[in-house]
């Protein structure tokens, strides 16, 4: 067909916000608010260091989030990284032990510990691959199939350690990654590293083929494959890019406490499910952003931190995550339907 | 009915549908006597789906009225219809697969004390019920286990024990084998002599003189016909009581076709396709015409890459892909039977919907120019007239014509020269429609292939410059459109009649 290019000027470019960027908004000002809110009612709350931390002491969660994110994007739950983050964590430990200990938890393999890491990597990517084979090849409902990984992994780990930990024995490098601090101060790499990630995801989402073709396919899965989109490869590529994050937060949190423990990053995976819902991600695919699940984030931990200091025992942290859920995602329904009427 | 009294048991009296702009049931008034198989027919668009959803209950006459049983009846949801004795057999089915054909039957019906189950003469009846029309259903069998037509028939028991005396059968037989078929008419001949009366709808021509005793004809909306069919002079009378006008044919014979053929199909075999050969060239319009599960979708959906087949397909001289993403790439592009479910990302903008069957032409190195896809929807907007206030607009706030554009915006993007388009102008409105087919003339004055899979006599003859005829798989008959088409043989040809049977 002819190519006309001239007279399109006439239809008016009016931009109304996107309802993603309403919702990414909305969150951001709920987060804000709360913030605000919990300055004035707690004492010290408003202080530049208690930014830092809320962002800081999260990093693990809103680094999963990434991966959770776009994987609930194309319309996919990924449960099993909090079992990724244990298994990696523990094989990096297992890897870098030196051989020969006087017993079978301070025994290991006695890899260098790049080596090591290389290989942890590749389990966490083992873990992603399988989850991508069983949803993609077999068809079984991602819920399902992650419920059951996250077992496998987390169950594999328990063995490894005996159910117990790792922490004797390592080389004195082990330690280094995860309480390397940047910049002359207290930030760590692990902090910066999440700040990076979040804004390749944010660039990815935005600006790439790769990020739009995770919405299509989760607005609309059949009309995706009738366009031409590879969905299996895609939604592989996406399982294996969240186990890999998962694996690299397992090696630095190893790294940090210096120890591989199969508990670690225990209901993980729901935070993370829990921050990206809280930050607008639809449940149901195709709708929803990486800034929205960092909010969410932000939303949890200002409820919680702020609860905890100021009346509240720390054992009421389960109810308020249960409330800050539930009233998020009430407004957050309410308030599209009342803009889409 | 030797020794019964005929009477009336459902009449119609000047019932009248109107949708804004159109009339689609216009007065229509008919009677329905007790115990007979009294079929419905009509082309597509005559009413028959209307009428039948105002006697279900799921649409309200705009006037008129009906009785049932001597009883005035004005149901407003398919339970009341139910209650009032007619029951219906949808096309989708209603059963529960885990359960077992007596548990299906009893559904909602069991009677309990303080929430437990009793016992009572409910099964006992379901039982006898489904012996009398289906003895060879086994009533603990599980309903997973048992075939569409089995299915259909526990549907139909339920709807007689319910006490229905009236049951609308909407195209049962379109997912039939043909021994299946033999089946259902005994089940339903079975009913007749209990005193049922069924409403049976078809296309079908065949079916109906095998099992009807009277016909309605409707076209147009209108009342054309309601007569015994062993008063009606075969398929042809029939035909032509359905038919009635010269169809509407503006068509005029294109210049430009060329000589080169594009694609070539060979013996196109799968599970619905039978055997299926058929060529088409360049700058030329082909039709693809039959009945709802004659083999269009299924030969557009081959070809594209979306289902397998056996037998060969090349296009320019290379065998097509197996997958959508291949077919596109050699330049091959489907507008889908259901654009809101298959063609579209309706939570998403148009400026969203349409680069994305052609995603290198938008972005390097994976990064989206974004001056390239604002550009390439407003072209597209403007080119195919799609009325909007803005490329931001979400798709599922347009209208079905402004949609449907949508999707073929997103065919021309990925630079097709053969466009496969399925039902391109179903539910699309009369103004759109026109802008759709003028579109496609133009496409096809510049040398790109089309195909048009259509149910819709007017759209094949009014665009196509030849037209395949389709009937249960097997491509019939081809005929290159004239001024001399012979509508009644297209129709007798498409319904299951051979060649010679008309006339």
């Amino acid at each position: 067909m002819s190519i006309v290019t001239e007279p399109f000027q006439i239809l008016k470019l009016h931009r109304k916000m996107s309802d993603e960027a309403f919702i990414t908004m909305l969150v951001t000002m709920v987060a804000i608010g709360l913030f605000l809110t919990a300055s004035f009612l707690v004492p010290n709350f408003f202080q530049w260091q208690n930014v830092v931390n809320l962002v800081t002491n999260n990093w693990a969660v809103i680094s999963l989030g990434i991966g959770v994110s776009f994987l609930l994007v194309s319309g996919n739950f990924d449960l099993s990284v909090g079992g990724i983050v244990a298994l990696s964590g523990v094989l990096s430990v297992w890897f870098a032990q030196s051989t020969g200990g006087t017993n079978p938890l301070s025994t290991g393999l006695g890899f260098p510990y790049p080596l090591a890491t290389i290989c942890a990597l590749g389990g966490a990517l083992a873990i992603g691959a399988m989850n991508a084979l069983f949803v993609v090849r077999f068809k079984i409902p991602s819920i399902i199939v992650t419920l059951g990984t996250m077992m496998v992994a987390r169950g594999i780990a328990q063995i490894i350690t005996h159910g117990s930990q790792r922490n004797t024995n390592l080389p004195s490098e082990f330690g280094f990654l995860g309480n390397l601090t940047m910049f002359g101060t207290s930030i760590k790499l692990p902090v910066v590293l999440m700040i990076v990630l979040l804004l390749i995801a944010v660039f990815v989402e935005r600006k790439m083929v790769f990020g739009r073709i995770t919405y299509w396919i989760g607005a609309n899965p059949e009309a995706a494959d009738l366009s031409g989109i590879d969905r299996a490869w895609h939604i592989t590529k996406l399982y294996l890019f969240s186990a890999a994050i998962a694996g690299v937060v397992g090696i630095l949190l190893a790294s940090e406490y210096q120890s591989g423990f199969s508990n670690r990053g225990l209901l993980m995976e729901f935070d993370a499910l829990v921050i990206a819902l809280l930050g607008g991600v639809a449940i149901t695919g195709g709708f929803g952003s990486v800034i929205g699940m960092f909010f969410g984030a932000i939303i949890l931990a200002v409820v919680t931190s702020a609860a905890t200091g100021l009346v509240l025992s720390p054992d009421w942290q389960f109810i308020l995550k249960a409330v800050a859920v539930f009233l998020a995602i009430v407004t957050q329904t309410w308030a599209l339907a009342r803009r889409n009427r | 009915m030797t020794g019964q009294q005929t009477f009336t048991v459902l009449s119609v009296e000047e019932l009248t549908k109107d949708y804004p702009g159109v009339r689609a049931v216009d007065q229509v008034s008919f009677v329905i006597e007790n115990s007979t198989i009294h079929c419905l027919v009509g082309e597509n668009g005559a009413g028959k789906s209307t009428l039948v959803k105002m006697l279900t209950g799921a649409l309200e006459p705009t006037s008129g009225s009906m009785s049932v049983n001597g009883k005035a009846y004005a149901p407003t949801s398919p339970q009341e219809a139910r209650e009032g004795g007619l029951a219906t057999l949808f096309q989708e089915l209603h059963v529960v697969d885990e359960l077992t054909v007596l548990e299906n039957l009893t559904l909602g019906m069991e009677k309990s004390r303080f929430g437990f189950l009793i016992k009572s003469d409910l099964e006992d009846r379901m039982i006898k019920t489904l012996a009398a029309i289906e003895p060879s259903i086994d009533p603990t069998a599980r309903v997973s286990s048992l075939s569409v037509a089995q299915k259909q028939i526990i549907e139909i028991a339920r709807a007689a024990s319910s006490g229905a005396n009236i049951i609308i059968m909407d195209e049962p037989t379109a997912a039939l084998s043909e021994r299946e078929v033999e089946r259902l008419f005994g089940v339903i001949r079975r009913l007749r002599e209990s005193n049922v009366t069924v409403i049976y709808i078809s296309h079908k021509l065949d079916e109906i003189f095998e099992l009807g005793d009277n016909v309605t004809v409707l076209r147009d909306g209108k009342h054309i016909a309601t007569k015994p069919l062993s008063e009606v002079n075969g398929r042809a009378e029939l035909i032509e009581m359905m038919i009635g006008r010269t169809v509407f044919q503006n068509y005029t014979p294109r210049a430009g076709i060329g000589d080169k053929v594009v694609l070539q199909a060979q013996g196109v075999t799968n599970k619905l396709l039978k055997n299926v050969s058929f060529d088409i060239k360049e700058g030329e319009i082909v039709g693809f015409y039959g009945l709802v599960g004659a083999g269009k979708t299924e030969i557009a959906r081959a070809l594209f890459g979306a289902d397998p087949f056996e037998g060969s397909v090349t296009y320019k001289g290379k065998p097509v892909g197996t997958t959508p993403k291949e077919a596109i790439a050699s330049g091959i592009a489907l507008v889908p039977e259901e654009r809101r479910t298959q063609g579209l990302f309706t939570e998403l903008t148009i400026r969203e919907n349409v680069p994305v069957m052609n995603l290198p032409r938008v972005s390097k190195s994976g990064i989206f120019k974004a001056r390239d896809v604002r550009d390439a929807s407003l072209r597209y907007v403007d080119q195919l007239g799609i009325a909007t206030s803005s490329i931001e607009k979400h798709a599922e706030k347009l209208s079905g014509g402004n949609q449907q554009k949508v999707v073929f915006a997103k065919c021309l993007f990925s630079k097709a020269d053969l466009l496969l388009l399925d039902e391109p102008t179903r539910g699309v409105d009369v103004g759109a429609k026109t802008e759709i087919y003028d579109i496609i003339k133009e496409l096809a004055d510049e040398g790109d292939a089309i195909a048009v899979f259509s149910s819709e006599l007017e759209e094949v003859l009014g665009i196509c410059d030849r037209v395949f005829l389709m009937f249960d798989g097997h491509l019939q008959e081809e005929i290159t459109n004239g001024p001399d088409v012979d509508i009644a043989h297209i129709l007798n040809v498409v319904t299951g009649g051979h060649e010679g049977d008309v006339i």
